[in-house]
């Protein structure tokens, strides 16, 4: 004790003059002789290591300060750049790393612009170059118990450590060099952090304890910033190969995770599964922090599963795969997958998610079932069977074409995994390729599993070919016996005839008379008579208007209840551009007949659904200028239903955007104005739209439109929105969006997305179509209403096109506000 | 490249059978003037003779019941009659007789045609339909002895049509069954040598090469399939070709080997190189169904007709590939 307190007196003694001399003395080589002085108690000093400690503690942050302000000096100023950088520089570079810190960041916060900041800077980055952080880091793991820290300035170490480069580029702007810029500055700690843990496995191997907590603490805190991104990139790799073939690598960076405080544990561990290739990888740098960590365990088992979806399906094999690869933690994989059953087939979730987070959640649940063995999948089967059963019913039941196939295909994949193979459930759908690899799955984690399925389903295929009929060419099977090598080459010598007269012969001709067509369709029985009335019916008819007319109902009548018994190609199509002309060429009567038709009894959705098609196509073509080359295909393609029209128009409209935007037209002056023809369709909107809104809620024992058939609701909604679309500009427009508004004010709500997409597309067009007075005037009391419910669509609708929708609708409506609300102030 | 000849025409056309024709039969072997058989669906047989291209007598034998095939015996000069009133009729046409000696039930309702097989030991030997419509009955002609019913133990469906012919162990025949299948029967021992699914349609008609021991058989749908009987007996598929429009109502190999001629559902002749099934020729004259094909047997290789009869009630007849 009193060899102690002796230094501290003698060093104090010894320091004091040289520091008085330094802050007020002018003469610079007086100065120079007093630094020298001091630099004995630097590293590498002569003093003695109890005086040098004593240096350290009391007076070295009182020296540093001491030459900061002497930044400004006539003597720092006069003094040649090798002294400058050995008597300046020296002291910042070879003292206590933690206390240098604190000082050189107060210093570029405090200072003001100028070369003493320049230098300061400079120091600062020449302290980073020397690796003075590491021996920071390394400095606080030997800490083990010796000097109780002040909890403020551990604390406060941290966060300069951590937030480096705020600081400086708080003060330096766009100035600050590329060494203190995050993406350098966190790589370098990085690196830094992994040679304290290479101290660490050293020390330990010698004998000597040593503390992660602080090292531990600041990866936290630096992930928690949002640099976990940063650090493991470079941490996690280096980690992964290290701990490969030692275990105390293992034993330390498990330790260092444990160390890490609860409260930022999650960013790292997400941070560091984020760059770990593969489950095994993960082991080994995480060992069972799962089960010893509640943090951890919520995150892996719950979070990244269930309630997050961004993630790549890497990650998702990482985690599972971690869980199932120790005996301990397969209680854990068991549980998870219990949870994700559960979500999978809650029919709530699969109406109120997004078809992202589905999607994710059934590779997570694929995943989970594919790494659990024979024994656990007996284990677990009741509950595997309860969910399949739910979650396949419940997606079936969606009106999304995704929903549907997503659900059938894990159907699939969930019965080749729990039943016997000639108990499985097997839909006959043509799987879309964006669902392979979600089948993909299943198959790649035990590739000795995959051979046989394949082999079993190869010799299945064998069979199939050996039981077909024989094909058009199988030369292959040539006797020995009688081959034809042994007979005269008398095939070549007769020299075939012109055989191109050899055509397919048709025995029924096409019908040349509506009359004659329409019969056919009625009442013939000889398949190939009515395949070609169909296929001519819709040219006969627009030929023949004055005919067409007369038969104009009867015609769409047979046409609305006409099967497909032959099933001729393209069926559908054919039945459906003949009743659009029919629509077309006699509009109120067939129209008229449609809509009364659409409410009353005995008619499939699918036929419902037809009326509303027509309707829509008819009333496309109406309102379109009559060309003198109809392009009859054109239309059709472009008012498809709802659900085809999804990716398919997309990727083709991007495209068409793209060479319009490369496109360069010459031909400037050649353009001829568009010549003005009235609108067919104005005058007939009225007979399209309002009958259709008629009888909506008065359900029938065959059709509820607006209980269980939302699918033909969806449907009627967006074929409102669509002939309330066509219909702008024209004087009945206003009344149509009036009621339109209405009805589907009622309807906004609705449980099923297909609907609620409906009503969007409808309130668009609306707002698309109705003249700015008018919506304005309609609005009115519900204006702030309709802006709400819009905002909040597009702000948690699950379904991302009911969201673009709603962000579309809230533009046209702020639109027609600005426009309207700046008129007036116009006129006055 | 050279153009492709254009198809012949026919040589000549006989017209005047006042029926749709279903069946044709030539007979030019002995010396003498070359004569056409042809049975029509109003029950006449007419007798054509190919040099004034006239038709020299009309037979009516089976009290207008559709005559479905016919043919000669070679070894009696007698000849013969299918009709569909259940009969063939045994005709004695000698020294411008034209009487029926005799008649043979054979209580089929079907339209198989019955085959002849006159083997050296002055044994011929005529297959017939019967009443089962599976069931095959063999009986000897000059006795009218049967000699065996041949039953398919299989559900192979009806009997749709048959070729007998003389093989080294015995005669042996093809039969061509509703389901498809093509079964060669052991007619000595009446037993089933081979089956093969050679169609999945009915087989319509088939012909047999005993020179090759190949066959073919067509039917009611595009394809015309070719097999053989190998060393064990056994029926083997070995080529096939597709036609333009289905159907085949009867396929007949020239007795050279050279070409087979297809009598087609859309009215057409189709002419195969009879090794590979090569297309040679479509023959375009017919407005309705060919019914059937036949080559004439004329000793002189560049005389050997073939002609076609139709559902249009004429009977062609060409010349094609008889140059060499």
């Amino acid at each position: 004790m009193d060899r102690c307190s002796g230094a501290e007196v003698e060093v104090r003694q010894a320091v004091a003059p040289c520091l008085r001399i330094v802050s007020s003395s002018r003469d610079s080589a007086e100065v120079t002789e007093a630094l020298r002085t001091i630099i004995h108690y630097l590293e590498g000093g002569n003093a003695s290591a109890s005086e040098k400690a004593e240096f350290n503690r009391a007076n070295y942050t009182r020296v540093l300060q001491v030459l900061v302000s002497s930044l400004s000096s006539d003597w720092f100023h006069s003094l040649p750049a090798q002294e400058r950088r050995e008597l300046w520089d020296g002291f910042f570079l070879r003292g206590p790393p933690d206390q240098a810190l604190l000082v050189l960041l107060d210093t570029i916060s405090s200072t003001s612009d100028g070369s003493g900041l320049d230098w300061t800077v400079s120091v600062l980055e020449s302290f980073l170059s020397a690796g003075r952080v590491g021996m920071l880091l390394w400095s606080r793991c030997l800490e083990t118990n010796g000097r109780p820290d002040s909890v403020q300035l551990r604390e406060t170490i941290l966060t300069r450590l951590s937030s480096l480069p705020d600081l400086t580029a708080n003060r330096l702007r766009t100035n600050t060099p590329a060494r203190l810029l995050p993406q350098q500055y966190y790589t370098d700690l990085a690196r830094d952090v992994l040679n304290t843990l290479e101290n660490t496995c050293r020390a330990l191997r010698a004998g000597q304890d040593c503390s992660l907590g602080f090292v531990a603490q600041l990866l936290g805190k630096v992930c928690m910033q949002g640099h976990g991104e940063l650090v493991c990139r470079t941490l996690a790799p280096r980690l992964s190969s290290l701990t490969r073939s030692d275990a105390l690598w293992r034993r330390v960076s498990c330790k260092l995770l444990e160390n890490v405080p609860d409260r930022w544990v999650e960013s790292v561990i997400t941070a560091l599964i984020h760059h770990l290739h593969g489950a095994s990888a993960l082991s080994r740098v995480m060992g069972n922090l799962v089960l010893k960590n509640k943090k951890v365990q919520f995150v892996l088992t719950h979070k990244v599963l269930l309630l997050q979806y961004q993630h790549p399906t890497q990650l998702l094999r990482t985690v599972l795969g971690y869980l199932a690869l120790d005996h301990d933690r397969r209680p854990l994989l068991k549980q998870v997958l219990r949870s994700v059953c559960q979500v999978w087939s809650n029919s709530s979730a699969v109406r109120h998610t997004s078809l992202d987070q589905q999607l994710y959640v059934s590779k997570a649940l694929l995943l989970c079932v594919n790494l659990l063995n024979q024994t656990e999948i007996q284990e677990l089967r009741e509950e595997l069977l309860q969910c399949m059963l739910g979650g396949v019913q419940c997606r079936l039941d969606s009106s999304t074409e995704h929903v549907r196939r997503m659900g059938m295909v894990v159907g699939e994949c969930l019965s080749q995994k729990l039943d016997t193979p000639t108990s499985q459930l097997q839909f006959q759908v043509i799987f879309r390729k964006d669902f392979v690899f979600l089948i993909r799955m299943l198959s790649s984690y035990f590739p000795s599993d995959r051979p046989q399925p394949e082999s079993s389903g190869q010799s299945a295929e064998g069979q199939s070919m050996m039981s077909q009929p024989p094909a058009a060419s199988q030369t292959s099977a040539k006797p020995a016996g009688h081959s034809s090598d042994s007979e005269l080459d008398s095939d070549d010598e007769l020299t075939p005839y012109d055989m191109s007269a050899d055509q397919v012969k048709q025995k029924a001709t096409p019908p040349r008379y509506v009359r004659d067509c329409l019969e056919a369709l009625m009442s013939s029985d000889d398949p190939e008579r009515v395949e070609l009335s169909l296929q001519t019916a819709e040219e006969l008819l627009r030929k023949n208007v004055s005919t067409a007319r007369e038969v104009s109902v009867q015609f769409s009548k047979v046409l609305l209840h006409l099967e497909d018994r032959y099933s001729t190609a393209g069926f559908h199509t054919l039945r459906q551009s003949a009743m659009v002309a029919l629509a077309v060429i006699h509009t109120q009567p067939v129209v008229e007949y449609l809509t009364t038709e659409f409410y009353s009894l005995n008619y499939s959705l699918r036929q419902r659904l037809d009326i509303l098609e027509v309707l829509a196509l008819a009333a496309q073509e109406l309102s379109e200028p009559i060309t003198e080359k109809k392009a009859v295909s054109q239309p059709v393609a472009r008012a498809v239903t709802l659900e085809q029209c999804g990716e398919v128009e997309h990727w083709r409209q991007v495209v068409e955007k793209r060479i319009q935007s490369k496109t360069r037209r010459i031909s400037k002056g050649a353009s001829q104005p568009p010549k003005a023809a009235p609108n067919r369709y104005a005058p007939v909107a009225a007979y399209f739209f309002f009958p259709l809104l008629r009888n909506y809620d008065r359900p029938q024992v065959t059709f509820d439109l607006l209980g269980s058939d939302h699918l033909v609701l969806g449907q009627l909604v967006h074929t409102l929105g669509l002939l309330m679309h066509l219909a702008v500009n024209a004087p009945v427009a206003t009344q149509m969006g009036k009621a339109l508004l209405d009805f589907v004010w009622a309807i906004r709500f609705h449980a099923d997305q297909m609907v609620r997409r409906g009503v969007l597309f409808a309130v668009c067009a609306v707002f698309l179509s109705m003249p700015g007075e008018n919506l304005l005037l309609e609005l009115s009391d519900d204006l702030v209403e309709t802006r709400a419910w819009l905002a909040d669509v597009a702000e948690s609708d699950p379904d991302a096109d009911c969201r673009s929708l709603a962000v579309q609708s809230l533009v046209l409506l702020e639109k027609n506000l600005k426009t309207h609300l700046q008129s007036p102030s116009m006129e006055t | 490249m050279v153009m492709a000849r254009p198809p012949p025409d026919p040589l000549f056309t006989l017209r005047g059978s006042a029926a749709p024709v279903n069946t044709l039969q030539f007979h030019c072997s002995t010396a003498g003037r070359p004569l056409l058989y042809s049975g029509s669906e109003k029950g006449c047989v007419h007798v054509w003779n190919l040099n004034n291209r006239r038709a020299e007598r009309v037979l009516e034998g089976h009290d207008g019941a559709s005559v479905i095939w016919v043919s000669t015996v070679d070894s009696t000069d007698a000849f013969l009659s299918q009709g569909r009133d259940m009969r063939v009729c045994v005709w004695d046409l000698h020294e411008g007789r034209s009487a029926v000696t005799h008649s043979l039930r054979t209580g089929s309702v079907g339209f198989c045609q019955c085959s002849l097989l006159e083997a050296e030991t002055n044994k011929t030997l005529l297959a017939l339909p019967a009443e089962h419509t599976e069931e095959i009955k063999v009986m000897e002609l000059a006795s009218q002895t049967p000699v065996r019913s041949l039953i398919p133990d299989s559900k192979q469906g009806m009997l749709m049509c048959m070729k007998m012919f003389q093989a080294e162990s015995g005669p042996l025949l093809c039969a061509g069954y509703e389901d498809g299948s093509v079964v060669l029967w052991d007619v000595s021992h009446g037993r089933p040598l081979s089956c093969l699914k050679a169609h999945p349609e009915p087989v319509m008609c088939l012909d047999f090469d005993t020179d090759r021991q190949k066959g073919i058989s067509g039917s009611s749908d595009k394809t015309l399939t070719s097999w053989i009987i190998d060393s064990q007996q056994n029926l083997q598929m070995q080529n096939s070709v597709l036609l333009t429009n289905p159907g085949v109502s009867q396929l007949c190999i020239r007795a050279d080997g050279k070409i087979v001629a297809a009598a087609g559902w859309d009215g057409n002749v189709r002419v195969f190189g009879w090794k590979r099934l090569k297309p040679l020729a479509v023959l375009q004259h017919h407005k309705d169904l060919v019914h059937s094909v036949a080559f004439s047997n004329h000793p002189e290789a560049s005389q050997r007709l073939m002609a076609a009869g139709s559902k249009d009630q004429r009977i062609s007849v060409w010349s094609i590939y008889s140059e060499s």
